[in-house]
C-alpha cells in the first residue's frame, strides 16, 4: 500500500526541500507566506514557537534559506501578513499576536504595539487590596477575604490574585511586599488572528485585524490608526477563526469556540447569527468556497453550509493534527489538507478523499500558496522540527473519486469452520443410542463432585486456608511474590482490603516455616491500617540455610489480634535455592 | 565348591543390567586390591577404572541433546543477538510473529512468552524469554515449571553434589592431581574420562583441556572428539567455537547426535531458519529420522507456526508411531481446533501406551466433555484427582470442574467452591483469580471482583483475560479512564482481540464526544 502512495505522491508532487532538522516548532495559525520585500517574490514568515518557554522567535525563509530571524517576546498565537496602507511599493506588515498584545512588523522591523484594553475589576478584589497596601490586613486574612471574592464575585479575579492564592504560606509576605503598590489591571489575551479587507476585495487591498480574545470578544482593529473599530461578544473563548468579506460591506466571522460549538457572526450584529453544535472538539477550521469544512477530536471531518447546516461527514483513519485550505484560484480548485497523526496529510474536496501524501514526521502546520515564484507550494512542519516544500506538478491531476463501494470485504471472507468428522457422527449416534445411561453416570458424577467440592470446601474455609477472607468484618485478600535466586528470596505479600468502604485494622502477619531449612528476617509483622482498594505490599526476607538443594512450603498466616484462627492462610512454595551461602 | 564368577566379568554384567552401585563397588574393590597392573599386558585394573568411571557418569548421565535451559545471564544479558527487533518469522525470541495458521490466543491459551501452550511440557517451552529482570527472578520457579536458572548453577551443581553425598570419602578421581596430558595419549581410557569429567564432575574446563589434548594426539581427525570439544564450548558459552567444532566433526562423520547439537547452537544463537536447514540437510542424509523431525516440528511450534509443526509430528508418528511428544502435541492441536473427538483418539492412544498421570487423564475428561461424552468427564477428572502429586497440580484439575459446572451446566455455586480450592491449593494462580472475579462480578460484589482482576493481572501480565475483564468492568462503573488503560494492556497482551479493538474504539468515542 505504501508504495502506491509514495508513487501516487510523486505523480503529483516535486520534492523541492526537505530539512527534517529545520529547528521549527510552529502550528498552523503561525504559518505565513507573503510578498515582503515587494520584488514578486514570495517569503515564508514562520512565529516559531521554541521550546515552548524560551527561544521564540520570528523567522522568515526565502527559498531553501533562513533570511532574517528576530526575537519574540512571548509565545506567538497566531500571525497575518496584511496591506496596512496604500504606500507603493505594496509591501504587506506582518501581526504576531502574542499575550494581550499585537506586534505589527514593517520591512521586518517593529512598527507598532497593539494593547487590548483592559477589562474591568472586581470593586471587592481591589478594596481587599487597597487594605492590604495600608497595612490593616495580613496576607493569611487577605488569602481568606480574595478566596471569599472569588467564590461569589460575578467578575473573576484578577491574575495577580490568583497568583497570590496559589502561593505557598511562606512566600505570600514577600508577593505582597513587592506588588501591593501597583493598581490592579485585569487583562485577557489573545487567542486567534485574523485579516479582513477593508472596502475592497482586491488582492492586494489594506486589511483590518480580527482579534478573538480569551474574554469571548472579537475586535476588528483599523489597519492605520489601530483604533477599535468594532467589538462583537461570543458566549465561548474562540480558538480558531475564519474571516470572509469586507468591513464596509459585508462581512462573516466563523469562530470555533472552547465550548465545542461553532459561532457564525456577521456585520449587522454584535452577536452570533448562528451556531453550529458539534459532537466532539473542533481541531481544524477551513473555509472552502461557501462552505465550511471542521475537523474534530472524534477523527472525523464535517462540512457545513454557512448557515451552520451540516452537510456530510467522512471519518479520518488517524487523529487531526492540523488542517489547511488549498487554494489555486489559477485552476479554480479549491481543496482541504488534512494532517494526520499517523504522518500522513491527507487532501479532501468535500467528502471525497483525493490524494493522500506520506510525510516522514507527523506534520504539525501547513501552508498551501504562492512561494517564490512558484504557485502551488505546500510547506509542512513537522513534530520534530522539520521543514518539508513541495510543488504541486502542473500536471497533476485530481480525480473525485467518490469512495462508495459495494457490500465490505469482510462479507465475502469465508469463516474457517472445521468440518464435523465421521468420528464425531459416530459418537453423536453412541449419544442418541445411550443417552439415558450417560445422563444417569454424569448425573451420579455430578453428585458426587458436588459433595467433595462442598467437603473439601468447607475443610478449607474452616481452617482458613484459602488466600481470601469472605468474613464480612474483614474482607481481606492476600497474594504472595517470591523474588530472588537464593539463598536470599525477597518474599513480598500484596495484601489488601477488599471492603467498599470500612478499613480493617489490628492485623498482623505470622509464618510458619521449618526452621531447619529457612531463616526469616522478622517472622511476626504487624500490618498498618488498610484503607479500602489499596495493595499494601509487605516485605521480608527469607534466608534458605540448607545447601542440599531442597526447597519446602512456607505457609504465612493473617491474623487479628486476640484471636488465634487465622484469618487467611497463603502457601507460598519456595524456589529451590540455587546461590550457597558464604560461610 | 564354590565357583567364583570374575570379578570384572561380574562388574561388566552388573554395569550391563544398570545395577551401577554394585558395579561400581565390585570395580572399588578390584582397585583397592590392585591399585596397578602387575602385569602390564593384562589392564585389569585399567579396565576396572574405567569400567567405575563409567558407572559413575551413567548413575548421573542426562541426553545432552534434549535438555536445553537457559540461564538468566544467557536471557537476559544476550550478546549474541545482531538486531533489538527481529524480522518477523525469523526469530525465536519475539513472540507473536505467528504465520497464521494456529488459533488464536482467545482460543488456545498463551504462555508467559506469548506462544501457544504446548502439547508436551519440554524445558523451554513454558517460560521463554521474560521481557524485563523483574519478571526473570519472580517467573514461577518449582520444580514442575521450566525456569530459567543461572547457568553456572542450577541442575548441573546439584547433580555435581549429589554424587558428592553418595561418596562419604571423597570424590573418586582427583581432577586437580590428575595429569591429563598422559590419560589423552590413551584412547581406550580417556573417552570414559572425558564423560566422567563432563557429566559427573561438571568440570568443564578440565573436560575441555583434556578434550583439546585428545583431539590433538588424534591429529583433528577423530570427530567424536570434536563433538565432545563442541560440548564443551556450548557449556561454556561459547556458541560460535560449539559451532566451528560440531560443523567439522560434521566432515568427518555424519552423526545424528551432531545435527542436534549444531541445531542447539543455532537456536541458542536464535537463527532458527538455520537450525531448520540443518534439520533438513541431516535429513538428507538419515531420511526419517525421529529426532530430527521432532526438531523441525519443535522450531515450527516456537515460531508459532502450529499447522506445519502439526505436519511434521505426523512425519514423526509415521516413522515411529508411539512417540508421546508428538502424540500430545497433535492431540492438544486438534483439541484447541475445534476436534476433540479426535484429540480423545490421540489421548486414548497414549492412555494404551502407559502414560498414567493426571495431565493425561485431565485432558481426557475435557475431550469427553467437548465431544459430549458426558459419562466418562467427571470419571476421568477424578482419576485426574487421585493421581495428583503436588498442589499445583491439584489446583490445575480444581480448576477443570468449573469447565463443567459453570460451561455446561451453570452450576455456578460448584464453580465458585472450585475456584476458591484452586487458589487454596494454588496462590499464584491467576487464571482461578481471573474467572473468581467474573463470578464475584455476576454477584454483584464489585470491589471484591476488581481486587481479584488486580491481581491476576499482576500474576500473569502475559494474559490479556484479566485486563479485558477489568477494562469491561472499569467501563460499566463509569470509570473509563482506567479501563482505557487496561483495555491499552489487553492489546499489548492480544493485538488481534476484537472485542478488545471495539471496546478502545468505543472509549476513544467516549473521549472525543463533548
Amino acid at each position: 500500500v505504501s508504495d502506491v502512495f509514495i508513487e501516487e505522491t510523486l505523480r503529483k508532487w516535486l520534492d523541492a526541500h526537505y530539512d527534517p532538522v529545520a529547528g521549527l516548532y510552529t502550528f498552523s495559525s503561525c504559518v505565513d507566506l507573503a510578498d515582503l520585500s515587494g520584488d514578486g517574490e514570495s517569503r515564508l514568515v514562520v512565529g516559531d514557537l521554541g521550546s515552548g518557554s524560551s527561544g521564540m522567535k520570528l523567522k522568515v525563509y526565502r527559498g531553501t534559506a533562513l533570511m532574517s530571524e528576530s526575537t519574540l517576546l512571548d509565545l506567538p498565537a497566531g500571525l497575518v501578513a496584511f496591506f496596512m496602507d496604500l504606500h507603493e511599493p505594496r509591501i504587506p506588515a506582518v501581526a504576531v499576536a502574542s499575550g494581550p498584545c499585537v506586534y505589527v512588523y514593517k520591512n521586518l522591523r517593529p512598527y507598532f504595539k497593539f494593547t487590548l484594553p483592559g477589562l474591568e475589576v472586581n470593586s471587592l478584589e481591589q478594596d481587599v487590596w487597597q487594605q492590604a497596601r495600608e497595612g490593616q490586613i495580613d496576607p493569611l486574612t487577605l488569602k481568606e477575604m480574595l478566596e471569599g471574592v472569588r467564590k461569589k464575585a460575578d467578575i473573576p479575579l484578577s491574575v495577580r490574585s490568583l497568583r497570590f492564592l496559589s502561593l505557598e504560606t511562606s512566600d505570600m509576605d514577600e508577593f505582597v511586599q513587592l506588588h501591593k503598590q501597583q493598581p490592579i489591571r485585569r487583562q485577557t489575551v489573545i487567542t486567534c488572528i485574523g485579516t479582513l479587507k477593508k472596502s475592497t476585495a482586491d488582492e492586494d487591498g489594506v486589511s483590518c485585524l480580527v482579534i478573538g480574545t480569551e474574554s469571548s470578544d472579537v475586535y476588528v482593529l483599523d489597519p492605520e490608526a489601530f483604533i477599535i473599530l468594532s467589538k462583537m461578544s461570543l458566549p465561548a473563548a474562540p480558538t480558531m477563526m475564519d474571516v470572509t468579506g469586507q468591513f464596509d460591506v459585508e462581512f462573516r466571522i466563523t469562530a470555533a469556540c472552547r465550548n465545542g460549538n461553532i459561532y457564525i457572526l456577521r456585520r449587522e450584529s454584535d452577536k452570533p447569527k448562528y451556531c453550529i453544535e458539534l459532537s466532539s472538539h473542533p481541531v481544524g477550521l477551513v473555509r472552502v468556497g461557501k462552505n465550511v469544512v471542521v475537523g474534530c477530536t472524534d477523527e472525523s471531518l464535517q462540512g457545513f453550509t454557512q448557515k451552520g447546516k451540516k452537510l456530510w461527514r467522512t471519518i479520518l483513519p488517524a487523529p487531526i493534527t492540523t488542517m489547511a485550505a488549498m487554494d489555486l484560484p489559477t485552476r479554480g480548485f479549491q481543496a482541504v489538507l488534512v494532517g494526520l497523526a499517523n504522518c500522513e496529510v491527507q487532501l479532501y474536496r468535500d467528502k471525497n478523499l483525493l490524494s493522500t501524501i506520506k510525510t516522514p514526521d507527523v506534520v504539525t502546520s501547513i501552508c498551501f500558496g504562492r512561494y517564490g515564484r512558484e504557485d502551488g507550494t505546500l510547506i509542512m512542519t513537522t513534530k520534530g522540527g522539520g521543514l518539508i516544500v513541495k510543488i504541486l506538478k502542473r500536471t497533476a491531476a485530481f480525480d473525485d473519486k467518490d469512495s462508495a463501494p459495494g457490500p465490505p470485504l469482510a462479507q465475502s471472507v469465508r469463516l474457517n469452520v472445521p468440518k464435523k468428522t465421521k468420528l464425531y457422527v459416530d459418537q453423536t449416534l453412541r449419544e442418541r443410542e445411550n443417552g439415558l445411561a450417560m445422563h444417569r453416570a454424569f448425573q451420579m458424577d455430578l453428585s458426587r463432585l458436588r459433595l467433595a467440592a462442598a467437603k473439601a470446601y468447607v475443610k478449607a474455609l474452616e481452617s482458613s486456608l484459602t488466600p481470601m477472607s469472605s468474613s464480612l468484618t474483614e474482607p481481606l485478600k492476600m497474594n504472595a511474590v517470591v523474588q530472588g535466586l537464593g539463598p536470599s528470596f525477597k518474599l513480598t505479600l500484596n495484601v489488601q482490603n477488599t471492603a467498599a468502604c470500612r478499613p480493617v485494622m489490628n492485623l498482623a502477619i505470622s509464618f510458619l516455616y521449618d526452621e531447619s531449612l529457612y531463616r526469616m528476617r522478622n517472622p511476626y509483622m504487624k500490618i498498618p491500617l488498610l484503607v479500602p482498594g489499596l495493595i499494601y505490599p509487605v516485605e521480608t526476607f527469607v534466608e534458605c540455610t540448607s545447601d542440599k538443594g531442597i526447597s519446602d512450603i512456607i505457609k504465612v498466616f493473617i491474623l487479628h489480634e486476640g484471636k488465634s484462627s487465622p484469618l487467611l492462610t497463603a502457601h507460598i512454595n519456595m524456589p529451590v535455592s540455587e546461590g550457597l551461602t558464604l560461610n | 565348591m564354590e565357583v567364583t564368577m570374575d570379578p570384572l566379568f561380574l562388574a561388566w554384567s552388573y554395569f550391563r543390567r544398570r545395577k551401577l552401585q554394585q558395579c561400581s563397588d565390585i570395580c572399588t574393590k578390584i582397585l583397592q586390591e590392585n591399585p596397578y597392573d602387575q602385569d602390564p599386558s593384562l589392564f585389569i585394573s585399567e579396565a576396572a577404572w574405567s569400567l567405575k568411571t563409567r558407572a559413575l557418569t551413567e548413575m548421573v548421565y542426562i541426553d545432552e541433546v534434549e535438555v536445553d535451559q537457559e540461564g538468566i545471564a544467557e536471557m537476559m544479558l544476550d550478546e549474541s543477538s545482531i538486531a533489538q527487533v527481529a524480522r518477523p518469522g525469523t526469530s525465536l525470541r519475539l513472540p507473536g510473529t505467528s504465520q497464521g495458521g494456529g488459533p488464536t490466543p482467545a482460543v488456545r491459551p498463551m504462555t508467559q512468552s506469548g506462544r501457544p501452550i504446548t502439547g508436551f511440557v519440554r524445558p523451554s517451552t513454558q517460560s521463554g524469554r521474560p521481557g524485563t529482570m523483574e519478571q526473570a527472578i519472580k517467573t514461577p520457579r518449582t520444580a514442575s515449571t521450566a525456569r530459567p536458572v543461572t547457568s553456572a548453577s542450577g541442575r548441573f551443581i546439584r547433580l555435581g553434589t549429589a554424587s558428592m553425598l553418595t561418596n562419604p570419602d571423597g570424590p573418586f578421581i582427583n581432577l586437580s592431581r590428575l595429569n591429563l596430558a598422559k590419560y589423552s595419549q590413551k584412547p581406550n581410557l580417556s573417552r570414559t574420562l572425558f564423560e566422567y569429567i563432563f557429566h559427573h564432575e561438571n568440570d568443564v574446563k578440565n573436560a575441555l583441556d583434556l578434550a583439546a589434548q585428545a583431539t590433538e594426539h588424534a591429529q583433528f581427525k577423530d570427530w567424536w572428539w570434536k563433538v565432545q570439544l563442541g560440548k564443551c564450548y556450548y557449556r561454556l558459552g561459547l556458541y560460535r567455537e560449539a559451532e566451528k567444532q560440531f560443523r567439522s566433526a560434521l566432515n568427518h562423520q555424519e552423526v545424528v547426535d551432531t545435527y542436534l547439537y549444531l541445531a542447539k547452537v543455532y537456536q541458542r544463537l536464535d537463527q532458527p531458519i538455520t537450525a531448520l536447514n540443518l534439520f533438513k540437510q541431516g535429513l538428507d542424509h538419515f531420511p526419517g529420522e525421529v529426532t530430527l523431525l521432532t526438531g523441525i516440528a519443535r522450531i515450527h511450534e516456537e515460531m508459532n507456526n502450529i499447522s506445519s509443526a502439526t505436519e511434521y509430528y505426523k512425519d514423526v508418528l509415521k516413522q515411529d508411531n508411539t512417540h508421546v511428544e508428538a502424540i500430545a502435541c497433535i492431540g492438544s492441536n486438534h483439541f484447541y481446533t475445534d476436534q476433540p473427538e479426535i484429540a480423545l483418539r490421540f489421548y486414548r492412544r497414549l492412555l494404551q501406551m502407559g502414560v498414567y498421570n493426571c495431565q493425561l487423564y485431565s485432558n481426557l475428561g475435557l475431550c469427553c466433555f467437548y465431544a459430549q461424552q458426558y459419562d466418562m468427564t467427571l470419571s476421568s477428572f477424578e482419576r485426574a484427582l487421585v493421581l495428583v502429586d503436588n498442589d499445583e497440580e491439584q489446583a490445575d484439575v480444581c480448576l477443570l470442574y468449573p469447565n463443567v459446572s459453570y460451561n455446561g451446566i451453570g452450576d455456578l455455586t460448584l464453580a465458585y467452591q472450585c475456584f476458591k480450592l484452586a487458589l487454596a491449593f494454588n496462590n499464584d494462580h491467576a487464571e482461578a483469580y481471573n474467572n473468581l472475579a467474573v463470578l464475584e462480578l455476576r454477584k454483584g460484589r464489585i470491589e471484591q471482583s476488581k481486587a481479584f482482576l488486580q491481581t491476576a493481572a499482576s500474576l500473569a501480565p502475559h494474559m490479556y483475560e484479566p485486563h479485558f475483564n477489568l477494562s469491561i468492568l472499569s467501563e460499566k462503573i463509569g470509570d473509563l479512564q482506567s479501563s482505557y488503560t487496561a483495555a491499552q494492556k489487553s492489546e499489548d497482551a492480544f493485538p488481534e482481540h476484537v472485542d478488545t479493538q471495539q471496546l478502545l474504539k468505543q472509549l476513544r468515542q467516549h473521549f472525543a464526544v463533548l
